[in-house]
């Protein structure tokens, strides 16, 4: 009977996504919106607004941009911001593209829980361990993923936002140096496998688009450039 | 309302829509499609780009850590992955490690 229970008490579809959020992608996301708290507090912002700039836009560098806006005071008006913002953040819809079919819902309103998680944590995550899921799992893993790294990414920046006084500016760089880390190891594990290897190569050389692109626009035409010349990359190499 | 919060608002609702945009978009695509494929290329080229601005030309704090430290962190980071059945935490604890130990040695 000690069995049956256990067994009943851990076969909730969330738990493996939220066990895997507590790892490596928790702690990279941690330390990241460590950093991110402080600098809110540093810009005259309040708690709340760290809080609710983690939940609702929950993509780190459109989050900054808005964070160094509201430090020049809104010099640039509130338009340049925003568009800035969500133009560092427009890689959201590639990955919701290509994360939809990966997720297998039997349809798009089983999706709409899991839309405010899809991010590059959680989805560089998702790309990774759901193909190795059942599909009828594969929502449940997503969404305990996204709500563990949610709630993280919250409680750091709060501590971030009332410690800011503490991290000095090389405790701040250590933790800035965690988030871009982790995700270059994330890719580094893909590099066996072509397509990702080629969308990784094509887009690091596409960087150097940002020596002479205006910074709110280069990383998205970089993406852009870096993954069309992947694709095609790969179309040439099926066909021939 | 204030400007900052406003932003806020305006920055979520458009991340929101954008989250949106891809889902609708890809509804009934399979992940062999060739739009999928693209969209996966794009968003894998574009958090390469990422990692590689951020690490070889960051902003803000990190910029203070020198490249020869940062680059470090990346190379051991990536050799412990690649050496320990890709496990991520020893992996980033090691480049993290590598990029201090740089850092004070510099």
């Amino acid at each position: 009977m000690g069995g049956s229970l256990h067994h009943g008490g851990v076969s909730s579809p969330l738990l493996p996504g939220l066990r895997e959020a507590l790892g490596a992608p928790g702690a990279a996301m941690a330390a990241t919106f460590l950093a991110f708290g402080a600098a809110v507090q540093e810009a005259g912002l309040s708690a709340g607004w760290a809080l609710l700039a983690c939940w609702g836009i929950y993509g780190m560098p459109g989050q900054l941009v808005l964070v160094q806006a509201a430090s020049l005071g809104w010099a640039g008006g509130i338009g340049a911001a925003v568009m800035g913002a969500v133009a560092v953040n427009a890689r959201f819809l590639p990955m919701a593209v290509s994360i939809t079919p990966v997720l297998s819902a039997s349809s798009r309103w089983q999706l709409l829980p899991a839309v405010p998680f899809i991010a590059v944590t959680p989805w560089a995550a998702a790309m990774r361990a759901l193909p190795a899921v059942r599909r009828p799992d594969r929502i449940g893993w997503f969404l305990g993923f996204g709500l563990t790294s949610w709630l993280v990414a919250g409680i750091a920046a709060l501590s971030g936002f009332h410690l800011a006084g503490a991290l000095g500016p090389e405790a701040r760089a250590a933790l800035l140096f965690v988030n871009p880390l982790y995700y270059a190891l994330l890719l580094a594990a893909d590099l066996d496998r072509p397509a990702p290897r080629r969308a990784v190569l094509c887009g690091v050389a596409a960087a150097a688009l940002a020596l002479v692109l205006p910074p709110s626009i280069a990383l998205l035409a970089a993406g852009i450039a870096g993954g069309t010349a992947a694709f095609l990359l790969g179309r040439r190499h099926g066909a021939g | 309302m204030a400007p900052a919060d406003l932003a806020l608002a305006l920055t979520a609702l458009a991340c929101l829509g954008l989250r949106l945009a891809g889902v609708w978009l890809a509804g009934g695509l399979s992940t062999e499609h060739p739009a999928i494929a693209w969209a996966t290329a794009v968003a894998q080229a574009t958090l390469a780009a990422f990692v590689a601005l951020a690490l070889l030309a960051p902003a803000g704090a990190l910029a203070a850590v020198p490249l020869p430290a940062r680059l470090a962190g990346l190379a051991v980071g990536v050799v412990v992955c690649l050496a320990f059945q890709r496990r991520l935490m020893p992996a980033l604890l090691a480049g993290l490690a590598a990029m201090l130990a740089m850092r004070a040695l510099l």
